[in-house]
């Protein structure tokens, strides 16, 4: 493990020049080997694949584990050497960190190579089934064939073809550029804005329809969602809050207490003070409540799975 | 036998949900028109918000700030007017800021598109723009969140091992030779650590570097009830919660935070806090985006409410009948 610990943002073995033949060689061989070793599991029998994904899980989950055990060094100095073990292991979990995050990034990028991989298969294979929805398949293909083919032109313009920054101006775009701006934001964002902003629609008649006061627990809900809601209109609550220190000047009532920091009886009448108290005393504590458990459930989950006692988790 | 006609309650329960849509189309539209443009509604600013702004306006002038940006255009009613505050108040501070997304590969897209547009808002009224490696570094996106949140925690010099154009030799550089990061040898260094986020990102970012730097957040109002814990918690600085905190803030850009005017009147009082100070912004746009949409939001609220009340009365009345 001690390679990783010594690579360092500078020129080595696992960081090359960028752009250099020496970089797109490594490239190559990582493809090469990655392909071998993915080419090797699928034609592995699934018995013999169950220990190798065990196994590489339990490793990859150790490391994360002992990082989490493990004391961390406490303001180590650059070139700092460690005096027992125990801290040369602390200072190696450290110094890996780094590479092996690097590492999980990369295999998140494959993950997303497998989705495009994934949809050209299962699409691809609908054309040429000639299936009824085959339509929907080729407007899919077709959008991610253009938007990839204008973004990498795009991108390959701006990095290599613009040495002087001329493309950050607009009047300086091409056909290239304003294609690319156009499927990226001019199409693609604006669907996701559309997308999104149809939520409000339907939040506004489900509202309207199935949010009826007929329990006791409803009752509680819709209070509080009320008080949530009319605490968020801030020219409502400028107003309403004005009336309570008005009425507290009327009454003679002092608002707050400074000499024991506490507030007034009457300060609670302001609705941002209500609001912030239901946020405070009831929501907060019941979302704490909901982590707590999720927490303890994706403890369970992740132990399985770092054990090899989640079946599913290893059936490849 | 013909069928009894409905009452005028059982109606009210049964608005066509086009006539619903209609009105809402037409509630939200018509503040945004620019005649409605000018007017700002009065405000207070949350407690959280008053936390997010006296964070941001405390970091000292010159120093970085990292700006982890997780949004998508899906939710730029709210999050547009987050980034944007936030980087005119950036700017306005000089201070310099490292920019980059560990959640959605769309997202550098997004977020260069407002440093542009604050970028040209500058240029126009004269001010100094901001050039990436000089006042910012632009490291775009970081595919496995918590991996790489961890290694920022852990060693911030090895994970953003990245390289950007230098203007000035036109060649690519490693980005802590950049006068934005030289400084920056753990994610401690950094003034603050801003999650922009439309998504429980931040839930990873406050996991694993909430006790190395002050983290805050500015999100969305569906996620923003959970950002709560982590404020009571102290994990995270303060928080500008969805289209109320955009406002929030750009409400504290225009007039400061316990910040008396020219007559010695505080306009946003920080209650309990009073010996905390937040100036305003001293340049360039304050009151903007966030406050534009803010009538529409108002709006769409009050129809929300309105809608909910009417079903419930005519729910009630009906039954009375029936009785």
């Amino acid at each position: 493990m001690d390679f990783l610990a010594q690579v360092d943002p500078r020129v080595n073995f696992w960081a090359t020049q960028p752009g250099s033949v020496e970089m797109w060689l490594k490239i190559l061989v990582g493809l090469v080997i990655s392909a071998g070793a993915i080419f090797a599991l699928i034609k592995m029998p699934t018995r013999g694949r169950r220990p190798v994904v065990m196994a590489f899980t339990f490793l990859c989950g150790l490391f994360y584990v002992l990082l989490w055990i493990w004391p961390s060094p406490l303001n180590r100095k650059p070139d700092e050497i460690a005096r027992s073990p125990a801290e040369g292991v602390s200072f190696l979990l450290a110094d890996t960190l780094p590479i092996v995050a690097t590492i999980t990034n990369i295999l998140v990028a494959i993950l997303l190579g497998l989705g495009v991989y994934s949809l050209i298969r299962l699409h691809g294979g609908r054309i040429i089934k000639r299936h009824a929805d085959r339509g929907f398949s080729v407007v899919l293909l077709v959008s991610m064939l253009t938007i990839t083919v204008f973004g990498y032109l795009d991108w390959g313009m701006r990095t290599f073809g613009d040495k002087e920054g001329k493309l950050l101006d607009i009047a300086n775009w091409g056909f290239v550029n304003l294609g690319a701006d156009l499927l990226f934001d001019g199409l693609l964002q604006q669907m996701d804005s559309a997308m999104f902003s149809m939520i409000a629609f339907f939040i506004l008649s489900a509202a309207y329809r199935a949010f009826r006061i007929r329990s006791v627990e409803s009752t509680v809900l819709m209070a509080s969602a009320l008080i949530l809601m009319v605490s968020l209109l801030s020219a409502v609550v400028v107003v309403w809050n004005g009336n309570v220190t008005n009425l507290a000047a009327a009454m003679n009532v002092p608002l707050a207490n400074p000499s024991i920091g506490e507030a007034g009886a009457l300060n609670f009448l302001k609705i941002s003070n209500i609001a912030s108290w239901v946020t405070s005393f009831l929501q907060t504590p019941a979302l704490r409540a909901v982590d707590f458990g999720i927490g303890l459930g994706a403890l369970a989950m992740g132990l399985r799975l770092w054990l090899g006692l989640e079946k599913g988790g290893v059936s490849v | 036998m013909t069928p009894e006609k409905p009452t005028f309650f059982e109606k009210i329960q049964n608005v066509d949900k086009r006539i619903l849509y209609l009105i809402l189309i037409v509630l939200t539209t018509i503040p945004l028109f620019p005649m409605f443009s000018s007017i700002v509604l009065p405000n207070e600013p949350a407690p959280h918000s008053q936390a997010f702004y006296y964070q941001l306006m405390s970091v000292p002038e010159g120093k970085t700030v990292f700006i982890q940006s997780d949004w998508t255009l899906s939710t730029r009613g709210e999050n547009a007017g987050h980034i944007e505050s936030l980087l005119r108040t950036v700017m306005s501070k000089k201070l310099k800021f490292a920019i980059y997304t560990v959640a959605d590969p769309q997202a550098p897209g997004v977020y260069r598109k407002y440093i542009q547009s604050v970028n040209a808002e500058r240029k126009r009224a004269g001010m100094k723009e901001y050039k990436q490696w000089e006042d910012y570094v632009d490291l775009s996106y970081f595919p496995n969140a918590e991996g790489t949140l961890n290694a920022i925690g852990s060693d911030v010099r090895k994970i953003f091992n990245k390289r950007v154009k230098d203007p000035a030799s036109g060649k690519d550089r490693l980005v802590f030779e950049s006068p934005v990061l030289k400084d920056v040898v753990k994610v401690g260094d950094v003034g603050l650590y801003v999650v922009i986020t439309a998504s429980n990102s931040f839930d990873r970012t406050v996991e694993r570097l909430s006790d190395k730097t002050k983290v805050v957040v500015m999100c969305t109002g569906v996620i923003g009830p959970s950002t709560l814990p982590f404020f009571q918690s102290g994990q995270i600085k303060g928080a500008s919660i969805g289209l109320k905190g955009a406002v929030d803030v750009e409400y504290m850009m225009k007039y400061g935070l316990n910040y008396p005017d020219s007559t010695g009147k505080i306009k946003v009082p920080w209650s309990g806090k009073e010996e905390l100070k937040a100036d305003p912004v001293v340049e360039g746009m304050t009151i903007a985006r966030g406050s534009l949409y803010f009538m529409s939001f108002h709006a769409a609220i009050a129809l929300l409410i309105l809608a909910v009340t009417v079903g419930n009365i005519g729910m009630f009345m009906a039954r009375r009948k029936k009785a």
